[in-house]
């Protein structure tokens, strides 16, 4: 049987204690110091890195810049086109409201119809005055105009203003009609 | 005193030692690992605006060198003979008679009337036309008109005494124009694309320039150059 028996005052032991939990304490502290000034330096080294990144990025755009304004009068020739053909597409080779509906009224009228006058207004609206050689005529200028197949629902109203018969049978009439 | 201070810290220095560790990371996070990541996020943001931007500008100036400067030049002025920044009215009255002779009409007047009426986005000034031909030919006439070189809308057909000699037809045009834009784009700003319609129109133009009489069609009046 091993007896052990511990002669040292208890005073050195707990010193002994103190001392080992002061060199953890101490590696720990040493250690999150020593991290703190890597992650110090650290982004002092990026931060130095980055603001050299942005001085390239920065000459890099400021010679850009001037190569841009160096071509400006391209640049201005290619807004002033594309400028100018968003307003000639509105337009080129698309019939104004009063050429179409000219055209459309020409085409309905029958042939045998004679147009004294015929007037287009800004609006669109059509006045015109025709002389029809009989009833079938007269009765095909006023079913041709008011149905919206023949007239392409482009017309809202169609008053017959005046209509007269003369001595010969002929049909005079006044037409007016309003464009949508 | 030395030696109490020494004393004071080895009896304390299990509460002192942690302390001082505290506040030196204490110290470092906040005058430097912090504000130096906060400028960091920062400048990241601005270094990729500025790389963007680079390259943006990089690809707009590969773009303009690429571009052809005569044939620019060509299709500018076929625009600006379509759609001038001037009303010109000499060029207007002369394609006016062309157009009209070539319709199989015989012009009996011609009257400049109200400038400055807005059509959309642009300007334009009303032509009164007084003309005799056969009514036939009329339509024809109307699709020159707004088929031609220079863009022309009409705005009031009035026919009158039509009979087998001819009719009296007075037209109301209104022929557009419009001022040069002030702002032709920063250095910044995105180059305008011309997309296939717009060639396409440009192509349009350049076939009825050239199929019109050059007297009037091909140059617009004013500067050669209208950026300088």
């Amino acid at each position: 049987m091993k007896i052990s028996i511990n002669l040292l005052p208890p005073e050195l032991t707990a010193q002994k204690k103190k001392s080992v939990k002061f060199i953890k304490i101490q590696f720990i502290g040493i250690s999150i110091v020593l991290v703190m000034i890597f992650l110090s330096s650290l982004t002092l080294a990026l931060r130095i890195l980055q603001n050299r990144n942005i001085s390239l990025y920065q000459a890099r755009v400021a010679g850009a810049e001037q190569r841009v304004s160096d071509l400006k009068n391209t640049q201005a020739s290619l807004t002033l086109l594309k400028n100018r053909l968003q307003v000639i597409d509105q337009y080129l080779g698309v019939a104004s409201k009063q050429t179409s509906i000219y055209q459309l009224v020409d085409k309905l009228l029958p042939q045998s119809a004679v147009v004294s006058s015929i007037s287009v207004d800004q609006t669109g609206g059509v006045t015109f005055v025709a002389v029809l050689p009989d009833n079938s005529a007269l009765e095909s200028l006023v079913t041709n105009l008011t149905d919206t197949e023949e007239n392409k629902e482009k017309f809202s109203q169609v008053t017959i203003e005046s209509l007269n018969r003369d001595k010969q049978g002929l049909y005079r009439t006044s037409l007016r009609i309003k464009a949508i | 005193m030395k030696k109490e201070i020494i004393k004071f810290y080895l009896e304390y220095k299990l509460y002192i030692f942690p302390a001082v560790v505290a506040l030196s990371s204490l110290f470092l996070i906040i005058f430097a690992i912090y504000p130096q990541t906060a400028k960091l996020i920062d400048g990241q943001k601005s270094a990729s605006q500025l790389a963007g931007k680079s390259e943006f500008l990089e690809t707009k100036v590969q773009a303009l060198e690429s571009v052809d400067g005569e044939d620019l030049a060509r299709k500018v002025r076929f625009v600006l003979n379509a759609l001038p920044a001037e009303k010109d009215f000499a060029n207007v009255l002369a394609l006016l008679q062309q157009l009209t002779a070539e319709s199989g009409f015989s012009v009996s007047s011609i009257a400049l009337g109200n400038s400055g009426t807005k059509m959309g986005n642009s300007d334009s000034f009303d032509v009164r036309m007084e003309i005799r031909g056969s009514k036939v030919f009329l339509q024809g006439l109307l699709s020159n008109l707004e088929n031609s070189p220079r863009l022309i809308r009409v705005k009031v057909i009035d026919i009158s005494s039509a009979n087998q000699q001819g009719a009296d037809i007075a037209l109301s045009l209104g022929v557009l124009y419009s001022g040069l834009p002030k702002d032709f784009g920063a250095a910044d700003s995105p180059l305008p694309e011309l997309t296939s319609a717009d060639e396409g129109l440009i192509a349009a133009l350049e076939k009825i320039n050239t199929t019109t009489p050059t007297s009037f069609a091909q140059s617009p009046r004013g500067k050669a150059n209208p950026f300088e």
